[in-house]
């Protein structure tokens, strides 16, 4: 739970940075708000990496191969990013190029995506009577 | 890697913003510009320096070693 405190303190802490720099300086709020963006980034992924670990272990076990999951942590990883990205932009004002960035990620974790869906089908296609 | 980073950036943008302020009341607009100018981009450099070790901790968590062909 303290991290939930920490990240929540940090968010407060940007916020009213930001907004104490926005009249002198508007350029700098946006700097501050990608900085403060980045710690709270940080702080989630080191909750996200002992996750990771326990899938790894779930996928040894289940002997599945490992590359299906590969990919989907990578699109666990790019909805990370452009989420962030996505969020960025809207902040400086130009919400139709976050939509853009958002965009682009579906499409490339749909570009992803297919070869679990092949392979899906293929086990789907072995179960059926013949 | 904590909130002293956020109150540098702040600090800094005052301190652009001051300065600026002084040097064009005291008449030397151009180096005002200069001033201001020279704080954005420290504060860019602190930034991209970020971003990048952002985008290494995120390559190495997500094993995003291995390039698809196209990506």
């Amino acid at each position: 739970m303290d991290a939930l405190y920490k990240i929540i303190s940090i968010a407060i802490i940007t916020c009213i940075a930001c907004l104490i720099v926005k009249p002198v300086r508007t350029d700098f709020a946006i700097f501050i708000s990608i900085v403060g963006g980045i710690i709270i980034l940080f702080y989630t992924m080191s909750y996200l990496s002992n996750v990771f670990d326990i899938f790894n272990n779930i996928f040894k076990i289940s002997g599945i191969n490992s590359s299906l999951y590969a990919v989907i942590f990578k699109i666990i990883g790019i909805g990370y990013l452009t989420e962030f990205t996505a969020s960025i932009c809207n902040d400086t004002g130009n919400s139709s190029l976050g939509d853009k960035v958002l965009l682009g990620g579906k499409i490339i974790i749909l570009v992803m995506a297919l070869p679990i869906i092949t392979s899906i089908l293929e086990i789907v296609m072995e179960l059926l009577p013949k | 890697m904590d909130v002293e980073i956020i109150f540098k950036i702040a600090g800094i943008g005052i301190l652009t913003a001051v300065i600026g302020q002084i040097l064009k009341n005291s008449g030397k607009d151009d180096i005002s510009t200069l001033a201001t100018l020279a704080g954005v981009v420290i504060v860019l450099f602190m930034v991209i320096g970020m971003i990048s070790e952002l985008f290494t901790t995120i390559k190495s968590m997500f094993n995003f070693a291995s390039v698809l062909p196209f990506i």
